[in-house]
């Protein structure tokens, strides 16, 4: 190949390659106005986890360790205990409850394996994506920061409904 | 013995030579073809009931149980076939049918084998939709807790209570689809040995102690040596972030000379390992009369050498006294001993010990038998003791013996223990004359004379000797701590007088207290001038500090605590606060079991290991360890460099009985080494103690009430000691095992025995 078609075959290239970058100049541009607007969030978004509750209000979870032993990241400590109250007066809906249920939010890769690997619903990805901190301690979030009913919605979010098109509601700028 | 006659089985289109009656199933196994079962145990009666080892043998109608056809010549079998499968397949579901699925809440879950089962022969969907049987969870007793709805019925544990334990406390009631594995009245009134928990193929039976604790792949696995009793049994300690959760025998995890078998200390008393009352610190008592304050142990350390070398030079280095304890490990109590001897210099150490085996070991004419060795004897005769309580792998091969093996046991006592159901023959002797016996057996006295003194009829001697003279294979002696070091002596002796004959062989089982009474002896910590008591009595007199390690026994202590207030210095290395550290200048935080390695040398004479689970909780150090750091602050460097296989090592070169012996040679739990004792000719000097003896038995009055009363299950096994007593459990037995108003709730949230057990934060789950 001579020095003259290499120049001509490269210059093609570069051609070919920056008319699809400026061909983005002039089309709408999408941005999301977070934090002053909240976003939409896809109904599957894996965010925070959730620990539910049933209708009397006692966690569900029963610490079978399943979501630990599935966790690839090895984020999630559970210590179990034995509650032998009465049924409604008890922690869980079993006997067999989590004392300690702990997800290392500095580890978690949110690969849902644990809300897959849960015989009881108990846990589930929640939508909260805002998780950082100051403190690197506190990524550690405890039962208390995970309870469905200790957790707040943020503003931040909304979610979308299984139907909707999320991508439409992007405004233009 | 006849030798097995050898047939020819094919096994899947593979010839095989085997042993004439072996079980199927066994040689199967053996040979690489896996069967599954439920029910089959080796060892223990057959059942057949769980259907699951199934196989084709040509020439019989019908698929065939494994568990229960033994091999014959010519057999032609197939494991593995679509029938085969089909009926497997089809007996999972059934079994399946009542089996709740509440695998998540189960503690079984992830070590159940009806989980395993199901993965291979379970159907993907269940298509039984009539409603399960339902029974509630209840508790049977403190520390079984059972969930009949999860039973399949294999009955292992009634098969395991009735021919390891002798008690027939838990059956199977009811017919058909409604049979409950139960016990009388509701309540387990047995010995809480916790196998049938063990055996569970499913979490029908479970540890109420460890109930919803954890799962066992939360645990880490560590192979050990149970601290309790002279027998050693190996178990599996299952630990998490440095809390030791349970401990099981498992044959999944450990394969010892106990096999499944456990007792209930060494199978519930482990929560004193990481108990709050734990000592933290090092605590010394600046002043006599004043606190124990905590100190570092560079303090403590540097504060009980000075003491010691300033008693030491005023007083002699005879005036300091080192009691080992066998409970330690050998490598504590050779570095002990090394340390009272190299380091001070002193004549006066001896160990802790109930009664010494020394005179024992010294005459000692035949072998020690191995646990296996009793369960295939053929004549047992047990002198004293009561292994039901003080032994129990002892007392469970002995019943194996008599039950499986057609053994004939004899039982000389002055208590008429429960063993004694098993008794071919039981000698009811008045407390303290079990001596006189071994003068007859010895052929030094005249029947009439020693049945006299032991308040025996005397043609009752006669046939014990007969027995052991028609024997035709082993003959285990055993002996507890009731004969004196005279009678001891005899014995020891008498194997070699009596003489082998050529299908007849004596072996002699000790039955000492403690997990390491072989090693104390062993190491030479019973050769000192003094035992424990003469060292208390010598107390402020002769002796001015004692340095004791793992505490004295109360037995020893009883009627002179004012001993230990005479002493200049007393040093006590300990796991709890006791009546030894009360009196104590220097306490030094000593590790358990579960924090160290080590060795524990059983009562048939094995070395074993024992293996570091967790690290030492707060500021405790090996015991080993402790006395080399003051060994280092008295000027002499050990030079173990932190490591016990080093001081194995040294006990290896030391110990004529240990020669040879390393760590990688311990490895192997299935295959435990046993320590080559010296066997001893007959001696000359017998005849002295002989007089001894028989003056002792003449002595004895011949008059006075014998004990008629058998002893309650327990009145051993469920004492509270300084480690039982810290499993809340345990009060609820030895309190009698009351039965509590809701058998569906834990018993130790209903009754409150002793106000000092955290009821409250125990519910909280503290």
């Amino acid at each position: 190949m001579s020095i003259i078609s290499d120049i001509v075959e490269s210059t093609k290239s570069i051609i070919k390659g920056m008319s699809v970058t400026f061909s983005y100049i002039p089309k709408a541009k999408w941005t999301v106005q977070y934090p002053e607007e909240p976003v939409t969030l896809q109904p599957r978004y894996r965010g925070q986890h959730l620990l539910h509750v049933d209708e009397l209000g006692r966690e569900k979870c029963v610490a079978c360790y399943l979501c630990a032993a599935a966790c690839p990241s090895d984020c999630i400590y559970i210590v179990a205990a034995d509650d032998p109250r009465a049924p409604e007066e008890r922690t869980g809906v079993d006997e067999r409850y989590a004392e300690v249920y702990n997800i290392d939010y500095g580890r978690c890769i949110f690969c849902g394996y644990c809300v897959e690997a849960c015989p009881k619903d108990a846990i589930t990805h929640g939508y909260n994506f805002e998780l950082s901190v100051y403190n690197r301690a506190d990524l550690l979030k405890t039962k208390d920061d995970l309870l469905i009913t200790k957790q707040k919605q943020s503003p931040n979010y909304r979610v979308a409904f299984s139907d909707e098109d999320v991508d439409s509601e992007y405004k233009e700028v | 013995m006849t030798t097995a006659e050898s047939v020819k089985v094919t096994i899947n289109g593979q010839e095989f030579q085997v042993q004439k009656g072996a079980p199927l199933i066994d040689v199967c196994r053996e040979n690489g073809f896996a069967i599954p079962s439920f029910c089959y145990y080796a060892d223990l009666a057959l059942q057949a009931s769980c259907r699951m080892c199934l196989v084709r043998i040509e020439k019989m109608p019908k698929l065939q149980t494994s568990c229960t056809i033994t091999c014959t010549d010519g057999m032609i079998v197939t494991t593995q076939s679509e029938e085969i499968e089909k009926a497997q397949r089809g007996m999972v579901e059934f079994l399946l049918a009542n089996h709740p699925l509440d695998c998540p809440v189960c503690d079984r879950g992830g070590e159940c084998e009806l989980q395993e089962m199901v993965f291979d022969w379970g159907g993907l969907e269940e298509r039984f939709t009539e409603r399960k049987n339902y029974y509630p969870e209840k508790f049977l007793s403190p520390i079984v807790a059972n969930d009949p709805q999860r039973c399949i019925l294999c009955k292992r544990c009634t098969r395991v209570c009735d021919e390891w334990m002798g008690e027939d406390a838990i059956e199977a009631g009811g017919r058909g689809a409604n049979t409950v594995i139960g016990t009388f009245g509701g309540w387990l009134n047995c010995s809480q040995c916790g196998n049938c928990i063990e055996v569970c193929p499913t979490g029908t039976l479970l540890d109420a102690t460890y109930r919803h604790q954890t799962r066992p792949w939360e645990l880490e696995r560590t192979v050990s040596t149970c601290t309790f009793c002279s027998d050693g049994c190996q178990m599996s300690l299952g630990s998490r972030a440095g809390e030791l959760m349970r401990v099981v025998a498992r044959d999944r995890y450990v394969d010892g000379i106990n096999g499944e078998f456990l007792c209930i200390k060494g199978r519930f008393a482990h929560p004193f390992v990481n108990h709050e009352e734990r000592l933290r610190t090092p605590l010394i008592r600046y002043r006599k009369g004043g606190k124990l304050i905590p100190a570092t142990w560079d303090e403590a350390i540097r504060f009980t050498a000075a003491k010691l070398q300033e008693i030491k030079d005023a007083h002699g280095a005879n005036s300091i006294g080192v009691v080992g304890s066998p409970r330690l490990t050998n490598e504590a109590n050779y570095v002990l001993l090394k340390f009272a001897r190299e380091v001070i210099g002193t004549e006066h150490y001896t160990a802790s010990e109930a009664f010494s085996l020394a005179p024992f070991f010294k005459h000692m004419t035949a072998p020690l038998a191995t646990h296996k060795d009793i369960r295939h004897a053929k004549t047992i005769v047990l002198i004293g003791g009561e292994p039901e309580e003080l032994q129990p792998l002892t007392a469970k091969q002995v019943r194996q013996a008599v039950r499986n093996g057609g053994a004939k046991l004899v039982i000389i006592n002055s208590v008429p223990v429960r063993l004694k159901q098993q008794a071919t023959q039981f000698l009811h002797v008045r407390p303290g004359t079990e001596d006189a016996l071994v003068l007859a057996l010895a052929g030094q006295t005249d029947d009439a004379m020693a049945a006299r003194k032991m308040g025996v009829e005397v043609g009752e001697i006669e046939p014990l000797r007969r027995m052991i003279d028609e024997t035709q294979g082993n003959v285990v002696l055993m002996f507890g701590g009731e004969l004196s070091t005279e009678a001891q002596t005899i014995l020891a002796q008498l194997p070699g007088s009596i003489g082998d004959e050529e299908n007849r062989r004596f072996l002699f089982h000790p039955l000492p207290l403690f997990n390491n009474s072989f090693g104390v002896h062993d190491v030479g910590l019973m050769d000192g001038k003094l035992n424990a008591t003469g060292l208390l009595d010598a107390a402020g007199d002769t002796v001015r500090a004692l340095y004791v390690a793992g505490g004295l026994l109360p037995a020893h202590l009883q009627g002179r605590e004012q001993a230990l207030q005479n002493l200049d210095f007393l040093v006590v290395q300990e796991l709890f606060a006791t009546d030894t550290t009360a009196h104590a200048d220097v306490v030094f935080p000593a590790a358990s079991f579960a924090e160290i390695d080590g060795t524990y040398t059983n009562n048939d004479g094995l070395v074993q290991r024992v293996r570091q689970s967790i690290p030492p909780v707060h500021q405790a150090k090996p015991d080993w360890v402790i006395t080399s750091l003051l060994a280092d602050a008295l000027g002499i460097d050990f030079n173990y460099q932190m490591s016990a296989s080093a001081v194995f090592r040294e006990i290896g070169e030391h110990v004529p009985a240990y020669q040879g012996l390393r760590y990688p040679l311990l490895k192997d739990e299935s295959k435990p080494v046993q320590a080559k004792y010296q066997l001893a000719g007959q001696r000359a000097e017998v005849a002295d103690v002989l007089a001894e003896l028989r003056q002792r038995v003449e002595r004895m009055t011949g008059a006075g009430d014998k004990i008629m009363e058998t002893p309650e299950v327990g009145h051993e096994l469920f004492k509270i000691g300084t480690l039982t007593g810290k499993v809340p459990q345990f009060h609820l037995l030895a309190a009698g095992n009351p039965e509590p108003p809701d058998v569906l709730v834990s018993p130790l949230y209903q009754i409150t025995i002793d106000s000092g057990l955290r009821r409250d934060t125990a519910i909280a789950g503290d």
